[in-house]
């Protein structure tokens, strides 16, 4: 693996992106409804009004020429303003950042570590009760609706039990790691139960492959305890075709975690791209979906670098 | 290898959330669920109804339960009878407001006239990007003969000054002189007289306000108003979460409850549920460019033909039937004005002796001109396409065919203001002090209609251009009694705001105007 190779890679995505944002930029303005239909009610907004409005963020102008302006001044860093509130998209999106990667982040965590050892246990336990209590559990956490467990959670944890808050990020006016642990339980864990389910099925796969090997049972006859072969024999070379997979999925987090967002109202990129899908504010959904697409495609180059870093057979040349 | 015994976890876990507080403690103090995202404070700015700002911001009047104006920051609501009001010989008029004395804002600087004229300046700047400029074109100038008085100049005169600019509210001068209200902080962080003040406002998570130690207002006994110690405003756009919120204790006050979650809410103990007229009603519309449309016969057989009933049931049984553009709570409202009861039969017979004759096709149609139309309605509004359906179920009825032609966005705008349709269903929203001549006048700016009617035009003259209150409503009358006439437009519902409240809540009034109910907060308290 050369440095060249990572150039070429990252000079490899600036087209890749200028074609995603063309596409993107079309889908968006596809959709019905643009930024003025807010006003479509109200009579005080005078035509005259609608049209200044328009004017004044480049409403006005055909599609190619807002497009072609909006790539201009994203080539300078300035990644324009938001319709809805006039602030800078930059400003927008930075302040809804934090919170998504903090539930993104604990959430992939715990499903991190919460898969690793199912996927083990599944796979040096296969056929057992112990295989068939973690498939039983996956195939719940992939089948559940999101938005059902969410709503199922607050019912118990916040009205009946009166444990948990249902939702934000903190309590008004408190600043405490407890508050906030309180508040990341229920989103964070949402989201870790549908990832884990998907991971430890992946890892479990590449296990069962794996401990079929020959260097399995030459570990084993070399009296290695099976804690030792499971990890440092068995996992290693297991873990390399999930880590594409995990890498991406890392990458989505970034975009935010919409429904979970919604549902416990916090404040992240989930919300704010709902928000802004609603009030048809371009340039914040461009901003948003840019953002993720970069995340994807860098992802995409980190998991090859991971993987020749897990397996020296892999080289880039 | 950590000890990391499943015990172990369990008791930090319990140890983290037990000394988290739930159930909030303080209960002075009312947290209000927000089903929107607040774009900005700035009420001119803002394109949502300002919830928040009507508890932060006051302006010279305000319209209360009944849609009439009572004085906030004025001593009295100026009338020709008080002299607040002088009209000119030259056609124009002067209104003259005296401002209460001892107002402070929320950083203790005096109210003063100066800060009226700001406001009038300062909205009326072409570089301000605001939704609302009404009425700042209305004055061509402003006088400040001493810190209470305001002299306002008017070009013509203009029934409907009350219910723009000053009403609104009223911009501090000493913060805001020299800076660009487009990107200025005041949009997150304004500066008013109201009962209470911002003091933190986290996007897309909450508002948290303060109750206002310089406040001006007194209750009955003598008492510093508002009661409360803050209100807490959280946006919760998931209509769900709102239910669960409300239920877990975490909420107290929702002001526009989503229909699909009032029947679950009323179901709650503690709770209550009020219904709150709007100044909002759905009409279905007629262009003129057509000239089957233009024959009344045609209108008069739409006319009998809707059911209203059917129309509020399939928006879960909200709306209120109407027939008059007038919603019923305004004092013009004509309680004797023409009504066209749904009667089907009696439509086709009309339709029959006009000589529209029912093809094989089933739809009817006279010297080969078929009544079928394109009707619009805007996409992505899910009330407004249901109602469509129905309607065009009814009007299938009686031999009328109507095919959905819906647009969003700029091909909607243009084709509403365009005139590119036959039929259309869509609201109005009016303030509290409705300038019909929009709607309906000859050069109207939203008549998209091409209706013309000079008796209209005279009607509608009559009733904008006066200040006498009997002479107003005499021409209101007339107004109705020409739109059930000419039916250029059929009013058909007019929406309700759902307002779940905790029963402890009271001194609570709903407002039905665009000022929201918040404009009354001052006077809320909770009681055990």
């Amino acid at each position: 693996m050369s440095a060249r190779w990572l150039l070429g890679r990252l000079a490899g995505t600036l087209p890749i992106l200028l074609g995603i944002s063309l596409i993107l930029f079309m889908v968006i303005h596809l959709a019905p409804g643009g930024p003025m239909d807010v006003y479509a009610d109200n009579p005080s907004v005078t035509p005259a009004a609608l049209e200044r409005i328009a004017e004044a963020y480049g409403l006005d102008k055909p599609l190619p020429v807002q497009y072609g302006l909006w790539l201009k001044s994203m080539a300078t860093g300035d990644w324009g303003y938001s319709i809805r509130t006039g602030r800078p998209v930059l400003t927008e999106v930075a302040e809804r950042l934090g919170p998504t990667l903090q539930l993104g982040g604990v959430a992939m965590g715990i499903a991190l570590m919460i898969s690793i050892v199912l996927g083990i246990v599944g796979a040096a336990r296969r056929g057992q009760w112990q295989d068939r209590a973690i498939a039983g559990f996956t195939l719940a956490g992939l089948s559940i609706p999101v938005f059902w467990l969410a709503l199922v959670l607050q019912l118990v944890f916040s009205v009946w039990l009166g444990w948990l808050p249902s939702g934000g990020l903190q309590t008004i006016g408190v600043d405490a790691f407890a508050d906030r642990l309180a508040h990341i339980v229920m989103p964070a864990g949402v989201l870790a139960i549908a990832t884990t389910a998907s991971w430890s099925r992946y890892i479990r796969a590449g296990m069962i492959d794996v401990l079929q090997q020959d260097y399995i049972r030459t570990a084993y006859a070399k009296g290695l305890g099976e804690r030792a072969v499971l990890i440092r024999h068995g996992l290693r070379n297991a873990i390399i075709p999930a880590v594409s997979i995990i890498a991406l999925d890392l990458a989505s987090v970034i975009s935010g975690a919409v429904i979970t967002e919604a549902i416990f109202g916090w404040p992240g990129i989930g919300s704010l791209f709902v928000q802004s899908m609603d009030g048809r504010d371009y340039p914040v959904l461009m901003g948003i979906l840019m953002m993720g697409s970069a995340a994807v495609i860098l992802a995409n180059i980190g998991a090859d670098l991971v993987q020749a870093l897990l397996d020296p057979r892999i080289r880039h040349a | 290898m950590i000890d990391l015994s499943r015990r172990t976890v369990l008791i930090a876990v319990a140890a983290a959330t037990a000394c988290a507080p739930v159930r909030r403690t303080d209960r002075n103090s009312l947290v209000v669920g927000l089903t929107y995202d607040i774009d900005t404070l700035n009420v001119y700015s803002t394109g949502f109804l300002g919830d928040v700002q009507a508890a932060v911001v006051e302006g010279l009047m305000a319209p209360d339960a009944h849609a009439r104006y009572v004085p906030v920051l004025a001593t009295e609501v100026p009338t020709v009878e008080n002299g607040g009001i002088v009209i000119g010989t030259d056609g124009g008029m002067t209104i003259t407001y005296k401002l209460r004395p001892n107002v402070k804002w929320h950083d203790g600087a005096p109210f003063t006239s100066a800060d009226v004229e700001f406001t009038w300046r300062a909205v009326g700047n072409p570089a301000f990007i605001a939704e609302s400029k009404d009425g700042t074109d209305d004055i061509f100038a402003i006088d400040t003969p001493d810190p209470l008085t305001v002299v306002c100049h008017y070009n013509k005169v203009t029934p409907t000054f009350a219910t723009t600019l000053f009403t609104f509210g009223i911009l501090p001068k000493h913060v805001l002189d020299g800076v660009d209200l487009n990107t200025a902080p005041y949009n997150e962080r304004p500066i008013g007289t109201g009962p209470f003040r911002v003091t933190d406002f986290k996007r897309g998570q909450y508002v948290s306000t303060e109750r206002n130690p310089y406040y001006w207002r007194r209750d009955a006994a003598g008492r510093q108003l508002p009661y409360l110690d803050s209100l807490i405003f959280k946006i919760i756009p998931n209509s769900n979460s709102l239910l669960m919120q409300i239920r877990s204790g975490e909420l107290d006050l929702v002001v526009i409850t989503p229909y699909d979650q009032a029947k679950q809410m009323d179901a709650l103990s503690g709770v209550e549920l009020l219904r709150s007229p709007l100044l909002q009603w759905q009409h279905l519309d007629f262009n003129f460019r057509n000239p089957t449309l233009q024959d009344r016969q045609v209108r008069l057989a739409v006319a009998h033909a809707m059911d209203r009933s059917a129309l509020v049931r399939a928006q879960g049984g909200f709306p209120v039937a109407v027939e008059s553009a007038v919603v019923p709570i305004f004092d013009f409202y004509d309680s004797n004005v023409i009504t066209h009861p749904f009667a089907p039969a009696l439509a086709r017979c009309i339709l029959d002796d006009a000589g529209y004759r029912v093809g094989a096709d089933g739809v009817r149609s006279k010297d080969g001109q078929r009544l079928a139309f394109r009707f619009i309605v805007q996409s992505g509004k899910g009330d407004d396409e249901l109602a469509q359906q129905v309607i065009i179920a009814q009007l299938q009825a009686i031999g009328i065919q109507a095919v959905a032609d819906n647009r969003a966005g700029v091909a909607y705008r243009q084709a509403r203001y365009k005139g590119d349709f036959d039929i259309m269903y869509s609201a109005w929203v009016t303030g509290a002090e409705p300038v019909y001549s929009r709607f309906y006048g000859t050069r109207g700016a939203n008549n998209s209609l091409k209706y013309s009617s000079p008796a209209m035009d005279k009607a509608l003259a009559r009733m904008e251009g006066t200040l006498d209150p009997v002479e107003r409503r005499r021409a209101a009358h007339e107004m109705q009694r020409i739109l059930a006439t000419d039916l250029p437009s059929i009013p058909l519902t007019t929406n309700v705001a759902v307002i779940t409240k905790r029963k402890a809540l009271k001194g609570f009034t709903p407002n039905p105007t665009n000022m929201t109910p918040f404009v009354g907060c001052a006077f809320w308290r909770l009681e055990a």
